[in-house]
């Protein structure tokens, strides 16, 4: 019995020294064969172009032409990036129709419109184009979202490549984004639903980069910006509102008691979520429409206007998410309890 | 076979020049074939490949695809007798019906949507114009940058016209308020 043993442990022992040395051999032609033809590095991850895309953006001086497409109607616009002392400036204007135009400096946005009096905001976030998906912080989307390649491409004349950020659930949308090849620059982004149907695109036409800031950008950091506005509307108390339910990813960014710019006095409780792609606004007020049994839901493109009426509590719901999210967000706004107050 | 296959790459290679195999490669459809897939190998491995490389051979399939279709969909198939003369005109057949349910389809969901963005717009112009309390915030009162444009109802039939502007001055407001509290994101 014992002798048996060592036979098969004999054995073994020897088929192993032998399929290892194989093995070795196989492994070493294979990197030889291997060294000769890709003497290239390892390609990106989608993960890792997702990043360097962010980098370019806010590095890079570089003017966008661009396209809104939303229900088939295109809104042609255009952006000019650029960098001066590390400080990001961003121009922003319409292409057709009335003038449009915003400017982005050292937290602060001027809006000019034809017609009416130009004013400043301040505001650290930058509302420009692709400035959501070049300042999301991809690791922590890793919760949300799956970013897959999807292939090469080619847009505006570059070479570009397809990054696919899938929803992990069914509470946010989808997205395709396309880069450029060269500088990591984002050209294409589309906002897709569940099942895979396009709400809305954004498409750049041209893009030109450049090794300085242009220079009318750079004289517009010296000129008069409008006066600051400050918001009197917005008052220090805390909304009588929360909820106890956010999708992941999603955090309470402003909650507060405001009155609408509008017509209206009564001040309605304000709750904005956030996850870094897509801003989402929550208002709790009295009965204000119409009774209505059901739920009223609009949508345009991917923003989506939820309205829910029940025990006189009406809560409308304004953001870019899908339906079913608002759906689930009213049902989780709850009343503070009074000693937490 | 594979001798040919081997003969190839050595051509290609610039190994071996032979007047017979170049005569053959000249013949053969075959072959030239798998000269023109050894030569795209080559390219996508020096990442030269072309831009169209994603149309290398899909213009075939999608012809035949399309003549299949074509019998499938129009049941006329009594035209399909000399194919080259009917292609282009199954063809012309085929896609301005297919755009135009695609377009139908879509017409149908945003018809309404569309037709009622106008009222909002032509109605929140009204109740702007008259002086309303609001702190000289007038500038405000713009279109709104960004995304948030005019949106529209789909209207019932009991609302009564009042109860319609009421919900669109209110919408009006709540989507000027959203774009406002963008802007002012901290």
């Amino acid at each position: 019995m014992k002798r048996n043993l060592f036979f098969v442990t004999l054995v073994s022992g020897l088929f192993v020294l032998i399929s290892s040395a194989t093995h070795a051999s196989e492994v070493a032609e294979i990197n030889s064969t291997a060294a000769v033809e890709t003497h290239k590095e390892a390609p990106l991850t989608a993960f890792q172009f997702l990043q360097l895309m962010q980098t370019a953006y806010k590095e890079l001086n570089y003017e966008l032409l661009y396209l809104n497409n939303l229900q088939n109607q295109v809104e042609p616009k255009q952006l000019i990036h650029g960098v001066i002392e590390d400080q990001e400036i961003a121009y922003f204007r319409f292409l057709n129709g009335a003038m449009r135009e915003s400017l982005h400096y050292s937290g602060k946005t001027s809006y000019f419109e034809q017609g009416s009096q130009a004013y400043t905001l301040q505001s650290t976030f930058n509302q420009s184009v692709f400035a959501n998906i070049a300042n999301f912080d991809y690791e922590q989307g890793k919760n949300s979202y799956e970013y897959i390649i999807l292939g090469n491409g080619r847009i505006a004349g570059k070479k570009a490549i397809a990054i696919r950020m899938i929803s992990k659930d069914k509470y946010r949308y989808s997205y395709v984004v396309w880069l450029d090849i060269e500088t990591h620059l984002p050209l294409r982004l589309d906002t897709l639903n569940e099942s895979n149907v396009m709400l809305e695109q954004v498409m750049v036409v041209s893009l030109q980069v450049t090794e300085d800031i242009n220079p009318w950008l750079e004289s517009l950091t010296s000129q008069q910006l409008p006066e600051i506005l400050h918001l009197p509307q917005n008052s220090e108390q805390v909304s009588a509102w929360e909820l106890d339910w956010l999708p992941t990813g999603f955090s309470v960014v402003k909650n507060d008691l405001h009155k609408l710019v509008m017509h209206e006095n009564e001040p309605v409780s304000y709750i904005m979520i956030n996850d870094g792609i897509v801003t989402v606004s929550i208002y709790i007020s009295g009965k204000k429409m119409q009774s209505q049994e059901k739920p009223q839901i609009i949508k345009r493109g991917a923003m989506v206007v939820y309205t829910d009426q029940t025990n006189d509590i009406e809560v409308n719901i304004v953001g870019e998410i899908p339906v079913a999210t608002a759906q689930r967000l009213v049902e989780s706004v709850v009343k503070v309890k009074a000693n937490q107050q | 076979m594979k001798d040919i296959n081997e003969k190839l790459s050595a051509i290609i290679d610039d190994e071996l020049i032979n007047d017979e195999l170049i005569d053959d490669l000249l013949n053969d459809e075959e072959c030239q074939a798998s000269f023109y897939r050894y030569h795209l190998i080559g390219d996508v491995m020096r990442d030269e490949a072309p831009h169209q490389l994603l149309e290398i051979d899909i213009s075939q399939q999608v012809m035949s695809r399309i003549e299949e279709q074509s019998v499938d969909t129009l049941i006329e198939p009594v035209i399909a007798t000399d194919n080259v003369v009917d292609m282009p005109a199954t063809k012309a057949k085929i896609y301005p019906e297919n755009n135009v349910i695609s377009f139908a389809k879509r017409f149908g969901q945003y018809a309404i949507a569309a037709s009622v963005a106008g009222v909002v717009v032509v109605s929140s112009l009204m109740t702007s114009q008259p002086a309303i309390e609001n702190n000289g915030l007038e500038v405000l009162k713009t279109v709104p940058f960004g995304g948030a444009t005019p949106v529209s109802l789909q209207a019932t039939q009991q609302q009564s016209q009042q109860a319609v502007k009421d919900y669109n001055e209110r919408l009006d407001a709540l989507l000027k308020d959203h774009q406002l509290q963008l802007q002012t994101q901290p």
